[in-house]
């Protein structure tokens, strides 16, 4: 009838399929990066590590990437647990939309945010300086985003986004009845939050927190635009600069700088799996229960303020800001209706380079998300249903590499995927596929997995018991329920892969420029109109796809 | 027309024995119970008949079709089962006719015998009025119902009950109880029930199998199973019973507490004799075993009483209004009606 | 079965990678560092003159371009058949190590400037560095009028842009040819200044908005914006000379080139170095390299009287000194 094994190999395959990928595009890659940084042309030799290693700036980019992760990692979370609160547990006015809000600040290219702050907060003329500054009555404007606190202030309302979207999921699955337990023992709602809420909500802390420091130490973008001219420099824009240099003494002087980072952001994976590991306490209880809503009372219009202020000035302020930069011609004027044109906008639509660069990053996007998605599920239904040896290993080696900074996937991939070792694939856009998946798996699996945890076995078995084979309960009973939570892994895939810069920076190619490197090419080279019309135009298509989507589907799906 | 028939069953997780070695042959139509604490292994051997656990040896049949043996395995899709779930598992997303439409589809039946069905039996489950309703419109006893109602739809040849009234309140509860009685009696149907409430078991059954520890205590019918409990954990876990330790000596038992009775048995040795509390009786005269009164509550259609033989509490519940006049602290008599003897 | 079967397609997909697409007509990829715009311009330009080939440009930073190729040539195959980059030192270093393909145009006697004898090089457009002012928030009296003042004067602090020279072949070459005259104290003086290192188009916007007084940048740039966007940004043509950058075009050997078509790159050449290709080269902001130029850019001053005027720049000694000076400036400006 049915051979007993075939059930359970399929589960070995699959585990082996997904780690021999994760092998071969990410551990393998890493292991030759650090091999090469010791073994040069003549064999061991640390002279590379001692040059890189006594240059006093490149002491100052190591201690800067600390500094400001370090300091956006602790804003950010400061930031994104309160408001994942607020958002999920709270009366708040307006709940969905400024989760939406928060979470399209996710969907958005970092160094988009840059950009506008630049435009904002610049020490001399600054619009938003000046605004203050005219305001209070100073003599001098108040900001300076040419400083390390500028470069923490900005990747921390670009990041924050990371650590809100995970502590929220987090928040969601949390039964209420502990808050409830709490507050019937007397506790206020305050107390109740720092004595229940955050304790419980540890763990996905700890991996938020982490998320954010790996993505802040990572970034590419927003320190080579804010970063330079104040000659701050962080260790991913110097390896930038040694790859630039030129030479293959340079690709040597990167992969050196670069294995300090990845130690980096090692130690810090190790202590959080650390501080997790054994405290897995999210219950989830089998019935779905809708969580509890805290009534703020007289707070609810005061906190409601606060938010939608933090709202204006970390989302819509610079958003706005690069929208109407998209349309003024003269930078140095207020937009009016002389200073006011589409020409950029024209230059969008009609340039075959921008639109083919789109072109290549909706591929590799949708391919990486795509691809990605499947094994999310898979591994949801791995870990979440099955007692199968080793479904682990993948599920380490996915946050392994979501932990593994930008700069050192690319830089390992062009030193093992260029031929060396029989595998080819620089200079196309597979590589840009192995890469935006290797560090971007983690969103979407973390999303599809805490979707199917939520799901109770027994409905599932309660389609086997009627007739169905495992793939069709799949198809019919588990796949509807975490629909949603598909889509929404998908897009936080596709959307971070779609506007990457960092990875794309080495690897593109000429038939394989991303849009986002087009961006970024334009905001430094040519023309920051049109670089500004390339964002708003990304923005406008993903508000427009999520209204669609939140359209066809009476609201059960959106970003 | 299905009889169950388990064959040296036993299941391992890990080095953990949750079951040990289990035999029993479910007989067609019967409604047979898995009685006994969580953890008893009541809940994995059910799985097992449905096919969501194999056994780690062992064979088991379903009528003459094996389903689970060491070189066979018959998954639960093909097993034609019906079961309900503790936790209803009713699909949020789909409406009450949909689920219970569910089965049928699966089977691929025509879309009109297939509407024709599923009015039937939500007819006989009572939702005919609900069928476009989602779930979360529904209370637990409704969705407890879509649940049963998904189960029989395709008449299986077997219906498994997972604690399914657990999660309903008292009175709704015997409603059920008897409401799914009544559907195994119309439907002809075996049922196999789990559940860690005696009086469930007690009230439903046909037989009763009582689990501990993996390890099968006692099977048999209600009635037995109360009046002839196998050991000490049955007699225990079945209803209310004092339990007073003993030693057995050739035509007496002396109780620890000094005293001594009458012995007619062959049992010998350390001993616990096992009373239930309606069996006692209660005299100002000569009696078997001498104690002191401590507590009386009247309850109108019984006494319930406490009388410490030795320092051991023995409870009492008879009839009668008589006791209503001995007072607390006076010397009384207890007389036995029936009494169980389990070897220590 | 239907998801693992996905599963190994999507798998399946990586291994087949980026399928080359089927190219019909001989193709020619030129990496260059001209403006999007430019580029733009003139693919419209070659498509129409020649027809039969597909020529693609790929735009770059210079920086980018050179990191591109060094890794390029580690796979033995560049992913170009013509270079429009950078400087002549550029040149000198390709030539050196075997990648070029020697030319003998027909042009070669029109051009003003300094070309390789054996054709292995010819300067195809000049890019002056200049300085550059915004009258809309600065008047020009009290701005620096040579890049010594850029430097020196301490009114211009915080105030001063200027490109990164590990990205910008340009800003190499201005910094090589600003040591030979004032030495490394000039990198100090910079630093002192507290100039900003950052892309033209940064800083231009700063221009703009006035956050900066003056830049260090590229006149085609100051002109394109002046054309196409009313801007009222004007150049200085430093008194102590404008640094002028013979940016050569090369071809690539057809053993290292990604489509081999050698023949179809010389007659590209020609047609850029000829009266009319440099036609679009002015068009696009920059000078001409014939002699007697057909035009200026929009409303430059004279490509003679900037040449004569030049800053003089040491080729041999930006290509010796190229990571002494990056370092050089990398310790003294970034520190």
């Amino acid at each position: 009838m049915y051979p007993k094994n075939n059930f359970f190999n399929v589960k070995a395959v699959l585990i082996i399929l997904i780690a021999a990928f994760l092998f071969v595009f990410n551990v393998f890659p890493m292991g030759y990066l650090i091999f090469r940084s010791f073994v040069g042309e003549n064999g061991f030799t640390l002279s590379a590590f001692s040059r890189i290693y006594t240059y006093p700036l490149n002491w100052n980019a190591l201690r800067n990437t600390l500094i400001t992760a370090g300091l956006s990692m602790i804003f950010g979370i400061m930031i994104a647990f309160p408001l994942a609160w607020l958002v999920g547990r709270t009366d708040l006015y307006g709940r969905k939309f400024f989760r939406t809000l928060f979470v399209m600040t996710y969907m958005v290219p970092p160094y988009v945010g840059a950009m506008a702050w630049l435009r904002l907060l610049n020490p001399r003329v600054g619009t938003l300086n000046v605004f203050i500054a005219n305001l209070f009555g100073l003599s001098e404007n108040p900001f300076n985003i040419y400083t390390i606190g500028g470069l923490v202030w900005v990747l921390t309302t670009f990041y924050y986004p990371y650590a809100f979207i995970t502590i929220s999921r987090a928040m969601e699955k949390m039964d209420p009845s502990l808050e409830e337990a709490s507050k019937i023992s007397g506790a206020s709602p305050l107390k109740t939050v720092m004595t229940v809420t955050f304790p419980v909500m540890f763990p996905s802390i700890v991996a938020a927190a982490l998320l954010v420091f790996i993505s802040a130490a990572s970034c590419y973008g927003i320190p080579s635009i804010i970063g330079a001219p104040g000659q701050i420099d962080t260790v991913t824009t110097r390896i930038i600069d040694y790859v630039y240099v030129g030479s293959p003494e340079g690709l040597t002087d990167a992969t050196v700088l670069a294995v300090s980072l990845m130690v980096i952001a090692n130690i810090v994976l190790y202590i959080s799996t650390f501080i997790c590991g054994k405290k897995q306490y999210i219950t989830v209880s089998g019935k779905s229960t809708r969580p509890n809503i805290v009534e703020l009372g007289k707070w609810r219009i005061p906190i409601t303020i606060l938010v939608g202020i933090f709202a204006l000035i970390v989302v819509i302020i610079p958003f706005v800001t690069v929208a109407m930069t998209s349309f003024t011609k003269n930078l140095g004027k207020p937009l009016s209706l002389a200073n006011f044109t589409t020409r950029y906008w024209n230059i969008l639509l009609t340039r075959k380079g921008i639109l083919d660069t789109a072109k290549n990053s909706l591929i590799a996007a949708s391919v990486a998300a795509t691809a990605g998605i499947i094994i999310s599920c898979v591994m949801a239904w791995l870990l979440t249903r099955t007692r199968a040896k080793g479904r682990h290993i993948p599920d380490f080696l996915i946050t392994l590499g979501s932990g593994t900074p930008s700069v050192v996937i690319a830089l390992a991939l062009i030193m093992t995927m260029s031929g060396r070792f029989g595998i080819n694939i620089y200079n196309t856009l597979t590589i840009m596929i192995v890469a935006y998946m290797v560090k971007y798996l983690l969103m979407g699996m973390r999303t599809v997995v805490s979707a199917m945890s939520q799901i109770h076995p027994s409905l599932e078995e309660a389609a086997l018991i009627s007739g169905a084979e495992w793939q069709r309960s799949f198809k019919d009973v588990t796949l509807p329920l975490i629909a949603p939570s598909v889509v929404a892994g998908w897009f936080l895939i596709f959307m971070p892969s779609f506007y990457e810069l960092t990875m794309s920076t080495l690897l593109y190619s000429t038939d394989t420029k991303t849009i986002g490197y087009e961006l970024f090419t334009y905001q430094t080279y040519h023309s920051q109109q049109t670089a500004s019309a390339i964002a708003t135009g990304i923005l406008l298509l993903i508000i427009i796809v999520n209204w669609i989507l939140n359209k066809l589907t009476k609201g059960e799906f959106s970003i | 027309m299905s009889s169950i028939t388990l064959t040296n069953i036993t299941k391992y997780y890990g080095n953990v024995e949750v079951i040990k070695k289990f035999s029993g042959v479910f007989e067609d139509k019967q409604f047979v119970t898995l009685l006994g604490p969580s953890g008893c292994g009541k809940t994995t051997l059910l799985r097992m008949i449905a096919g969501f656990e194999k056994p780690t040896t062992g064979e088991i049949k379903i009528d003459d079709v094996t389903v689970s043996s060491a070189n066979n395995f018959v998954p639960p899709n093909l097993r034609n089962i019906g079961m309900v779930f503790q936790s209803y598992a009713v699909w949020p997303h789909m409406n009450v006719f949909e689920n219970v439409e569910y089965p049928l589809k699966i089977q691929k039946i025509p879309r009109s015998e297939r509407n024709k069905r599923v009015s039937e039996i939500l007819k006989a489950v009572d939702l005919s009025q609900y069928a476009e309703r989602m779930p979360n419109e529904l209370s637990g006893g409704q969705q407890q119902r879509v649940a049963l109602g998904r189960a029989l739809v395709s008449n299986p040849r077997v219906l498994l009950l997972d604690e399914p009234l657990s999660n309903l309140d008292a009175k709704l509860r015997e409603t059920m109880r008897f409401e799914i009685k009544e559907m195994q009696k119309k439907f002809g149907i075996t049922v196999v029930y789990v559940t860690h409430d005696q009086t469930e078991a007690m009230a439903m059954s046909d037989k009763v199998i009582v689990f501990n520890n993996g390890i099968v205590q006692q099977i048999d019918s209600p009635v037995n199973i109360y009046s002839n409990p196998a050991n000490q954990f049955v007699a225990d876990f079945i209803g209310r019973i004092n339990f007073l330790d003993a030693d057995i000596f050739e035509g007496e038992i002396k109780f620890s507490g000094g005293q001594v009775m009458k012995y007619s048995g062959d049992k010998r040795g350390k001993a616990v004799i096992a009373v239930r509390p309606e069996n006692i009786k209660i005299r100002t005269d000569e009696g078997i075993l001498c104690g002191k009164l401590s507590q009386a509550y009247y309850l109108g259609d019984v006494n319930d009483c406490r009388i410490d033989v030795d320092g051991t509490e023995v409870r009492v519940i008879r009839e009668g209004r008589t006791y209503g006049e001995i007072e607390i602290g006076a010397n009384v008599w207890l007389d036995f009606d029936t009494y169980h003897v389990f070897e220590k | 079965m239907k998801k693992l079967l996905v599963l190994f397609m999507v798998l399946g997909l990586f291994v087949m990678g980026g399928a080359a697409n089927a190219a019909d007509k001989p193709k020619v990829t030129i990496y260059t560092s001209m403006y999007e715009d430019v580029i733009e311009a003139m693919t419209a330009v070659l498509h129409e003159k020649f027809p039969n080939y597909d020529v693609e440009f790929f735009y770059g930073g210079t920086g980018t371009l050179q990191a591109k190729i060094a890794a390029e040539r580690d796979t033995k195959k560049l992913g170009c058949d013509m270079l429009m980059v950078a400087d002549p030192s550029y040149s000198l270093e390709l030539k050196e190590a075997g990648l070029l393909h020697p030319y003998i145009t027909k042009e070669a006697e029109n051009i003003s400037l300094e070309y390789d004898a054996e054709g292995y090089w010819y300067p195809v457009r000049t890019l002056n560095m200049i300085l550059a002012f915004n009258p809309e928030k600065f008047s020009k009296e009290d701005l620096p009028k040579s890049f010594k003042d850029f430097a020196y004067d301490p009114s211009m602090k915080g105030m001063i842009s200027m490109s990164n020279p590990l990205t910008s072949g340009t800003a190499l070459v201005a910094i090589s040819a600003l040591k030979d005259k004032y030495g490394y104290e000039y990198f100090d003086k910079l630093a002192e200044n507290k100039v900003m290192v950052e892309s033209g188009s940064v800083a231009l916007t700063k221009l703009e908005t006035g956050e900066c007084k003056v830049i260090m940048i590229l006149e085609e740039s100051v002109l394109k914006k002046r054309e196409e966007e009313d801007s009222e940004l004007e150049v200085i043509y430093p008194t102590d000379g404008v640094i002028c950058v013979p940016s050569p075009i090369m071809t690539i050997k057809d053993e290292w080139s990604a489509h081999g078509n050698s023949k179809i790159c010389e007659e590209l050449t020609d047609w850029f170095l000829s009266e009319e290709g440099q036609k679009y080269i002015v068009k696009g902001w920059m000078h001409s390299v014939r002699k007697n130029p057909p035009a200026v850019p929009y409303d430059s001053i004279a490509t003679d009287t900037i040449v004569k005027n030049a800053m003089p720049v040491s080729w041999e000694n930006c290509l010796k000194e190229r990571t002494e000076l990056r370092t050089n400036f990398e310790e003294r400006v970034k520190k």
